[in-house]
């Protein structure tokens, strides 16, 4: 079937909204204009490269009637896959370039082509849901028609048999009547017959007695049935009477049919992607038929969970709006909500039915960044948010800009469609950033939520308060653990599955990136600490270092020494170390499967440990006896720090007692 | 001074040489193992003093501890003299393992027969670096030292008496603590006189306690298994006590299993590049 036949021989319009101003007389005219203009033209179809926002369906799209229009890919003379005839003349190894290079072009043609291929599908799509939808009304309008002209019908024929029912009605009266009348009749004259006939046999009687007798009761009879007057007037007129017929109505019926009728129902777009805002939605509808229509009225009201979308005499109240136009906002609305709405077309005969009813979504609220819970590391940063929707939304974007040294904003990169509630992010070294997240749904995406700062100096990571032993108390800043001197009872401290229950301990939460760490811890010089990595899931009942998930560098303070332990598996070897060191500096490289703790102050190696970690490890800390100690993080790592340890595999210390 | 090359044996991609020379200090001809590793090809190279212990020769070190690869790796230039004068012809030199030839304790001797020829201490800290400096191609900044036993003992005086002249130190399972122990004792008393004020110059624990200079950062490992140990003669615990006192960062390792032999050294030699290394290359 030819395209253009269908378009004309249907006139077939899509009304604009600049078209439909409810003004009658100037639809046919404009109309006219917009079916040229609109029309593909008579040689090839093109294709047109539709704008991102109008790619998904708008079968009806009123802004644009780019999905109507369709042109054919055309390949542009410098796209021709065959090589240009001078560069074939030189040797042999411009051949492969060459060919290299029209395999190149010929797999451009073909992606373009591709590309083609699915918009020529839209396109075709596009038509036939308008073909249906000009099939569906035209036979609305052939139902209707139908429908008139039987009601007018049928009108008729009750009439007609009212009618005949009543002169039907009055013909039996009058006849019976007169036939009451005619045996009266008879019966006067059977009366009159008998007398005479009495009479006549008296005067025939012979016997004088018997004459005499009898003659004066029959002359009395005689005489009183003369007195009698026979009513001889006609029970019934002889006139027909003929009443005028009330065809009042079905005049009316038969006028109506010529007058315009109600419109059919329009049809509701579906959503169009980021056309909505948190507290707005942007709807738009169209008519497909020939109907004039005077104003539309759009309702909406929120799809609730609990209330069924169909049961429309329970649940919230239906809000609406008037308007001439095909398209309008609606305000005033919630974040990441449902809404239904439907649209009624109304002109001077009456409102049309109303249409399907749509779903549409409001854009979610921003979402909002869990700054305790996201990490970083000098190749990444974990971050962690929370939606702040009651409903969900669909997916999240991420959006990070490098940040320079002197404030200026870099480029803004963004990771679409995360479905969960965090993303790990790949930076550069020695960089800042600044990080946004929006929420996603099928109205767009949300205003950006607060800025998070990275900064990919060292590695960064917060305590898991819900790991602390309950003797710990972390600081404000999340960043120093206390073990009080008071002695707490055992009553008063809450346990659960996470906390550790004996090492008054807590774990740290390192970004799970297999790269190189760094950070630093500062105690006193008689603080009594373990501090190391762990695995997630180390014992919480055990002491750090007593087991094979944890490795830790332990200082106990004797009354006659300082002394250092390296934990693991409750083994350690034997080191001496004659400075005590205050500020500890910990790198943990997991490619090489090594821990190694320095004294940072000087610069000073003090052990090493060799283990190749099977699952993620964390930083964790513990105070074997009352006292304090800070984390220090997003410390660069020391240059040197590849040097100063030592290698030997002759160090594993994965030994037990 | 003119160095005469003994043997050359191309190792870990750098070369293995034995030298002789006449010693101005020492008054006799002394072999001396060079290692060049493949950057000296091309650059100058920080040098890295091993002193070996008693009965050792130049030969001990660079036949049995497995140091060339980390020097290589590293491009530090290693030198390994021999531990005492040779062929001097000094009455009694010959008579004990642990006191005049290849127990040079590196010491300058004061007393007699000794005064004339052992003056280790010198030719380690004075005439050795000059003729190295002058024949290879060397840094003459970046220096460092260390050693084994009686080198233990040397390469820590060597330290602690001239503070800032050795950019690092190490020592395996060292003569911490000479004057207190039977060897330090004997070897003191006959080359240095029976003032015992004289041997405190070259005791490592008494430098220490006393030491004032650049921080140094001190690495040592000890056998746990070593029969010395337990013999008393090196007495790590006195210059641990004694570093702790004065704040001399000392990283000691007691390492369980392991004794007294050139498997030590060979299983732990690339830690202490490593550890040298840092400084060195810095």
């Amino acid at each position: 079937m030819d395209l253009y036949e269908v378009f004309t021989g249907s006139r077939l319009d899509v009304i604009t909204e600049e078209v439909l101003s409810g003004d009658e007389e100037h639809q046919e005219e404009v109309k006219e204009d917009e079916v040229n203009r609109d029309l593909p033209t008579k040689e090839a179809f093109v294709v047109v490269s539709e704008k991102a926002e109008t790619r998904t369906f708008q079968r009806f799209s009123t802004d644009t009637n780019d999905s109507l229009r369709f042109e054919a890919y055309v390949p542009s003379s410098d796209e021709e896959g065959t090589p240009s005839p001078d560069s074939s003349v030189d040797g042999h190894d411009d051949v492969f370039e060459e060919h290299k290079k029209s395999e190149n072009k010929v797999n451009n043609i073909r992606t373009k082509l591709e590309e083609k291929v699915v918009e020529m599908e839209n396109f075709a799509g596009h038509l036939e849901e308008i073909f249906l939808t000009v099939e569906d009304n035209f036979g609305r309008q052939e139902q209707h028609l139908e429908q008139h002209y039987n009601d007018v019908l049928q009108t008729l024929s009750q009439r007609y048999d009212e009618r005949a029912a009543a002169l039907g009605e009055e013909k039996k009266r009058r006849l019976e009547a007169l036939y009451t009348q005619l045996l009266g009749c008879g019966r006067t004259l059977d009366a009159s017959k008998d007398l005479i006939e009495t009479a006549q046999e008296l005067y025939r009687t012979e016997d004088k007695r018997l004459f005499l007798q009898a003659v004066m009761p029959t002359m009395k009879r005689i005489e009183e049935f003369a007195k009698e007057k026979p009513d001889l007037t006609l029970v019934t007129t002889l006139e027909f009477d003929r009443p005028l017929a009330n065809l009042s109505d079905v005049k009316t019926m038969m006028d109506s049919i010529n007058i315009v009728p109600a419109p059919s129902a329009p049809v509701i777009n579906p959503q169009v992607s980021n056309s909505a805002t948190p507290t707005s939605l942007r709807v738009c509808w169209s008519l497909f038929s020939d109907d004039s229509v005077e104003y539309y009225e759009l309702y909406y009201r929120p799809v609730l969970e609990d209330t069924p979308a169909a049961d429309s005499t329970k649940g919230p109240d239906v809000s609406n709006v008037k308007v001439k136009e095909t398209h309008c906002s609606v305000g005033d609305l919630l974040p990441n909500a449902q809404y239904e709405l439907w649209v009624t077309a109304t002109n001077t005969t009456g409102i049309s039915p109303a249409s399907e009813k749509a779903v549409y979504m409001t854009v979610p609220s921003p979402p909002f960044i869990r700054q305790r819970e996201c990490s970083s590391c000098p190749e990444a940063a974990l971050i962690r948010w929370e939606s702040r929707n009651t409903n969900p939304v669909d997916s999240y974007t991420v959006e990070l800009i490098e940040t320079g040294t002197d404030g200026q904003s870099g480029v803004t990169e963004s990771i679409v469609a995360v479905p969960t509630c965090e993303s790990l992010i790949q930076l550069q070294s020695g960089r800042q950033y600044l990080i946004y997240v929006r929420a996603v749904n099928i109205g767009g995406p949300s205003e950006r939520s607060e800025a998070f700062t990275v900064s990919t100096t060292g590695t960064i990571f917060h305590l898991q308060q819900d790991t602390a032993h309950p003797c710990l108390s972390i600081s404000e800043d999340g960043f120093s653990m206390f073990y009080g001197d008071e002695e707490l009872p055992l009553s008063a401290m809450t346990f659960d599955d996470n906390t550790f229950a004996r090492c008054v301990a807590v774990l740290g939460d390192l970004i799970p990136v297999r790269g190189r760490h760094y950070w630093e811890v500062e105690v006193e010089e008689d603080t009594e600490y373990r501090i190391g990595v762990a695995y997630e899931d180390t014992q919480r009942n055990s002491y750090l270092g007593g087991t094979n998930t944890s490795w830790c560098m332990r200082h106990v303070l004797t009354p006659s020494r300082h002394k250092y332990e390296f934990l693991h598996s409750g083994w350690s070897p034997d080191i001496r170390i004659t400075v005590n060191p205050v500020r500890i500096g910990l790198s943990l490289n997991y490619e090489r499967g090594i821990l190694s703790f320095f004294n940072v102050d000087l610069e000073q190696h003090l052990h090493t440990f060799y283990c190749s970690f099977l699952h993620y490890v964390h930083p964790c800390f513990a105070l074997d006896n009352p006292g304090a100690l800070t984390v220090r993080n997003g410390v660069a790592a020391p240059d040197d720090l590849d040097q100063g340890f030592p290698n030997s595999e002759y160090h594993n210390t994965a030994r037990l007692t | 001074m003119a160095l005469a090359q003994v043997s050359s044996n191309k190792c870990s991609g750098g070369y293995q040489k034995v030298f002789e020379h006449d010693s101005t200090e020492l008054k006799c001809k002394m072999k001396v193992a060079v290692y060049l590793p493949p950057k000296a090809e091309n650059e100058k190279c920080p040098v890295f003093y091993w002193l070996s212990g008693l009965t050792c020769t130049e030969q001990n070190f660079i036949t049995k501890a497995g140091s060339q690869q980390a020097a290589s790796e590293h491009g530090i230039i290693i030198v390994a003299p021999d531990t005492s004068p040779r062929g001097c012809n000094i009455e009694g030199e010959d008579e004990s393992w642990d006191f005049g030839t290849g127990a040079g304790f590196y010491v300058n001797a004061t007393q007699e027969p000794w005064k004339t020829n052992y003056c280790m201490y010198t030719y380690v800290t004075e005439e050795l670096p000059r003729l190295i400096n002058a024949n290879f191609p060397t840094d003459p900044e970046k220096m460092s030292i260390s050693g084994h036993s009686m080198g233990g003992h040397g390469a820590l005086i060597c330290a602690l008496k001239n503070p800032g002249k050795y950019k690092a130190v190490s020592a395996f399972a060292p003569i911490c603590n000479p004057i207190q122990c039977a060897w330090g004792q004997k070897a003191f008393s006959g080359y240095l006189g029976e003032d015992k004020k004289t041997w405190e110059a070259y005791d490592a624990t008494v430098l220490a306690a006393s030491y004032s200079g650049p921080q140094l950062d001190i690495l040592i490992d000890q056998g746990r298994d070593d029969q010395f140990l337990s013999a008393s003669q090196l007495l790590p615990d006195n210059l641990i006590a004694a570093c702790s006192e004065k704040k001399i960062p000392v990283v000691f390792r007691l390492q369980p299993g392991y004794d007294h032999s050139y498997f030590f050294i060979y299983s732990f030699i690339t830690d202490h590049i490593k550890h040298h290394a840092k400084f060195l290359n810095a």
